[in-house]
């Protein structure tokens, strides 16, 4: 008799302590699965702000950079200064791009829907303009919107800042270009300036044309 | 072969009785070490989640910080810069500062000077400093 009561467990026992080791295995799973989830977020989150943070510099130095490139415009047969600044797209010739040693290299920025495109390809002796086009674009700032101002000296020495620059019509570059970022999710992320300074702003033969933007 | 299957079960069983299951202090024992160990994976979790925000933060703040060293460098002495609508709030502040010492063998007036500058702002406490070239009405 002794031996038929103990001789194991019944089945409800089993049924209880398995459903038991379910449940506590499953909260466990949940807890570990959810913080998992947490640090992976956490990892690319900065991975993203890593990114955002180069890709700021890089465009900083690139626009710190800028060469007063010169092409000769076919019609006119007059030299012309490479630098197209409007209030929301700019293209420009840069000496310091990533990737490419020593070499001049013409960048546009223009915005999209999916964030700020760029355009990056050499630059020859020509206008810039039509290689830009050929080119595939790269997504730079997703999420964002760009917008440029660039600053001039006026003639009593103020400095001021406008939101467009023709560089074919002014044949020089501005003093510094103000990049201006504006997220399109105020609430995920925060607005990013990017000030730089153009210590290249003359041609060395081609005369500025200032008047026209006093 | 019955008798002995019994015999065994029942030793076995007497056995059972003595060790039937944990005790109390056991198993307080083993759910003490299991949740110090969760406990702590968890805390590390959390440590690390705290660092990821705050290098977040940093590299944005750096961002910032850089716009108005440039900005700094860009604003000289008696060459006012009308400052980027959007960067006048008030939080950072840029002040000139002294101009460092002549050198011995400086011989005529010059125009282009260094000078020392600072920016200030709310979440450091100790300013930022540099040099920055000015140039001057009148050479000294």
């Amino acid at each position: 008799m002794k031996h038929q009561q103990q001789s194991g467990f019944t089945l409800i026992e089993i049924i209880i302590a398995l459903s038991l080791t379910a449940m506590l295995l499953t909260m466990l799973t949940a807890g570990l699965y959810g913080v998992v989830r947490d640090w992976d977020d956490d990892a690319s989150a900065l991975d993203d702000s890593m990114d955002l943070a180069v890709t700021v510099l890089q465009l900083e130095r690139a626009l710190l950079g800028a060469f007063p490139h010169s092409y000769r415009d076919q019609e006119t047969l007059a030299r012309e200064v490479y630098f197209k600044g409007e209030e929301d797209s700019l293209a420009w010739v840069s000496e310091v791009s990533p990737g490419r040693q020593g070499s001049r290299t013409a960048w546009q920025l223009i915005n999209d829907s999916e964030g700020v495109l760029v355009f990056l390809t050499p630059a020859m002796s020509d206008n810039p303009d039509e290689r830009l086009a050929s080119v595939e674009p790269r997504l730079l700032f997703p999420g964002y919107t760009i917008r440029f101002e660039y600053l001039y000296e006026d003639l009593e020495f103020e400095r001021l800042w406008r939101d467009s620059w023709p560089g074919a019509e002014v044949n020089n570059l501005p003093l510094a270009v103000h990049v201006h970022l504006t997220p399109d999710d105020e609430a995920a992320n925060e607005a990013i300036n990017i000030i730089a300074a153009i210590p290249a702003n003359r041609h060395r033969a081609i005369r500025p044309n200032l008047e026209l933007i006093q | 072969m019955k008798t002995f299957l019994y015999n065994k079960t029942r030793h076995q069983s007497e056995r059972w009785h003595k060790q039937r299951g944990f005790t109390l202090l056991e198993v307080m024992v083993a759910l003490t070490i299991t949740s110090l160990v969760l406990g702590s994976i968890f805390t590390l979790a959390a440590g690390s989640k705290r660092l990821a925000v705050s290098t977040q933060e940093s590299v944005r703040d750096s961002a910032a910080i850089r716009a108005r060293i440039n900005l700094a460098l860009l604003d000289n002495q008696f060459r006012e810069l009308q400052f980027p609508q959007d960067m006048e709030d008030g939080d950072f502040e840029i002040q000139a500062g002294e101009r460092p010492e002549d050198p011995i063998r400086r011989t005529e007036p010059l125009r282009d000077l260094l000078e020392f500058y600072e920016i200030t702002y709310p979440a450091q406490e100790a300013p930022l400093t540099g040099t920055r070239w000015v140039r001057l009405e009148l050479p000294e």
